[in-house]
């Protein structure tokens, strides 16, 4: 039977140990290798848990706790060996701890040469708050250039070049709001598909320029976009990748259609002036022989009355002849005398529905034995504007005899085409805009600068006058404002009085 | 009422044909060649009714009515030009004087009769 008191005698006489015989130093080593084992298995346990936070420490903590875990099981088997002499496993657990010790003795080193290559922590800490600062400034900073951007009052914009075609990368609010576009709705998108014809069309051969010769372009544009017509100026970059190649293109579009426009009313005012003053002069002098040779012609047509009946049949049919010629160049005359200057006694502020609407339905009879057709679409407000109704119709009147007329040219050569004329009367930045489209032959590119001149005549001989338009810009033009006109892309072409719209309230008439 | 009218026209030939159509109207005709003779005829004698051109040597139409005006502020004038003056008639006309009718060259002559025989009626 193995009693408890047995198993706590000392071994000393069996295992032949001397440093056993003597039982204080029995307890002693007992005390110390348990304390020993214990604290050895403990601090393996901290270790372990250590790990955890530690990983760049991993190996060594790893291999030092082991070290420690195999030396707190040597000492508490060599405890239990005092008592209960096992000289095998205490061996053997001996030998396992000294294999376990001389690993770690040799695995620690190299571990210790990498630990001690590892950057301290701080330094570690610091360098990552450093890295934070730096990507809280870049998109600080890149917040601050998407603000400017966003605000630039220039259209800037974004292409990708993507197997050849060109993507919408980005668009900013001066973008969308130059050619009426959302940039939600164009981003990512092929930007012939998603931007405007009329604008893809006039910058695509710059884009491509672009593209190949991977220069800076500038270049200027005027065409129909969903905001009304602009004309808008382009300075485009290529945006080179890593590899030397145009990725990108980065455009910035100014718009400068208020300054085109005041630059050709300016030029237009000019040549028209000096026109005028020489229309005065001609009209004064030839005025005076046509007077002077309609006066004779009456004297001789009283002096045929008195001669034989042949003499007087032919006499008074030559004379005919020559009175309806000076009618036809007093007429002329009169007409030439019409442009020089607008009455500036008759101007009163009036609403010019009224008189577009008299004029359009005065030429609709007409218009309609040549099969056009007249509409005219205004909004119900009344636009008041300065000048003279009579001559705001007989302005309206000459536009629509000329639409009409190219019309009719148009359909001469080709009987299918649409025979429509429209007029729209809108208001557009404090302006009274009367505008007239018509589907007829179009203005030939390199006359648009003349039309607007007297006697200029695209029509045939004895069709026109070649004042109609003359006419039409003087009125405009007594009326604060000016005339434009333009192809349209679908063809015909698009007249537009440009009026300065009279806002201010009636003055009210206070009782005396 | 009278029936002299007074011609102030610098044109020679103008002058004559004008000269013959109203004397066939019945008219006394009096001719000068500008402002200045109209003016030394008119002080002379006052006419009816003045017909003037506007461009004139030495006096011209303006100056003339002007000048007329204050010695006969009621007296008819026509007027015969080849400029549209701004504001029309009424450009040569004070409040309270007589009536400026204003007809453009070349002249519509059975026009400026029928004026004539609405300012001063056959008697």
């Amino acid at each position: 039977m193995f009693s408890s008191a047995a198993a706590l005698q000392p071994a000393a006489a069996s295992s032949g140990n001397p440093l056993l015989a003597d039982p204080v130093v029995q307890w002693l080593h007992t005390i110390a290798d348990v304390s020993i084992g214990l604290a050895c298995l403990s601090v393996s346990t901290v270790l372990v848990m250590l790990l955890r936070r530690e990983p760049a420490l991993r190996w060594i903590i790893t291999v030092s706790a082991i070290f420690l875990l195999a030396c707190g099981v040597a000492h508490l088997v060599q405890a239990v060996a005092l008592f209960r002499p096992a000289p095998w496993i205490a061996g053997t657990s001996k030998v396992a701890t000294a294999i376990l010790a001389s690993a770690a003795a040799v695995l620690l080193w190299p571990a210790l040469a990498k630990w001690l290559s590892l950057r301290p922590r701080a330094e570690l800490e610091r360098e990552a708050e450093e890295s934070r600062a730096a990507e809280r400034r870049a998109l600080e900073a890149e917040a601050r250039i998407a603000n400017v951007v966003a605000n630039l009052s220039e259209a800037v914009f974004v292409l990708r070049v993507e197997d050849g075609q060109f993507l919408v990368d980005s668009v900013n609010p001066a973008f969308e709001k130059l050619f009426g576009v959302h940039a939600a709705e164009v981003q990512n998108g092929i930007a012939e598909e998603v931007l405007p014809r009329a604008m893809t069309m006039h910058c695509l051969p710059h884009w491509r320029d672009a593209l190949a010769g991977g220069g800076t372009q500038d270049y200027e544009v005027t065409a129909e976009v969903p905001t009304g017509r602009r004309t808008w100026q382009t300075v485009l970059v290529p945006l080179r990748g890593p590899g030397g190649r145009v990725e990108r293109l980065l455009g910035s579009a100014r718009d400068v259609t208020a300054t085109r426009r005041l630059q050709a009313g300016l030029v237009q005012s000019a040549r028209l002036a000096t026109l005028g003053t020489m229309c005065t002069g001609l009209a004064h002098e030839a005025s005076q022989p046509l007077n002077i040779a309609g006066l004779w012609l009456r004297r001789a047509r009283h002096a045929a009355q008195t001669s034989s009946a042949d003499v007087q049949g032919a006499v008074s049919r030559a004379l005919a002849v020559v009175e309806d010629q000076l009618r036809r160049a007093g007429e002329l005359v009169a007409r030439i005398r019409g442009l020089a200057g607008e009455d500036a006694a008759a101007q009163q502020r009036f609403d010019a529905v009224p008189s577009v609407a008299a004029a359009v339905r005065l030429a609709c009879a007409q218009a309609a034995e040549q099969g056009v057709r007249i509409t005219l679409h205004h909004p119900a407000a009344p636009m008041p504007v300065r000048g003279n109704p009579a001559r705001l119709e007989e302005a309206v009147l000459h536009l629509l005899a000329n639409a009409c007329d190219s019309v009719q040219e148009r359909r001469q050569k080709d009987p299918a085409a649409p025979a429509r004329v429209i007029v729209n009367l809108r208001r557009e930045a404090g302006r009274v805009v009367v505008e007239v489209r018509d589907s007829g032959t179009g203005i030939v590119d390199s006359l648009s600068e003349t039309i607007f001149e007297p006697f200029f005549t695209t029509k045939e001989p004895g069709r026109g006058t070649g004042l109609g338009l003359t006419i039409a810009a003087s009125i405009a033009r007594g009326m604060g404002g000016g005339m434009e006109a333009w192809n349209l892309a679908a063809g015909g072409a698009c007249f537009r009085m440009l009026l300065a719209a009279d806002d201010e309230a009636p003055v009210a008439m206070a009782a005396a | 009422m009278g029936r002299r009218i007074l011609v102030a026209e610098d044109e020679v030939l103008a002058a004559m044909a004008i000269e013959d159509e109203l004397q066939r109207e019945g008219y006394e005709v009096v001719l000068a060649p500008d402002g200045h003779a109209a003016l030394e005829e008119a002080r002379a004698q006052l006419p009816d009714l003045l017909l003037t051109d506007l461009r004139m040597p030495r006096l011209d139409g303006i100056g003339l009515i002007r000048a007329l005006r204050d010695l006969a502020p009621t007296l008819p004038v026509v007027v015969m030009t080849g400029y549209a003056p701004a504001g029309g008639a009424d450009a040569f006309r004070r409040p309270g004087e007589g009536p400026v009718t204003l007809f453009a060259k070349p002249l519509d002559m059975d026009a400026v009769l029928t004026e004539l025989r609405r300012l001063l009626p056959v008697e």
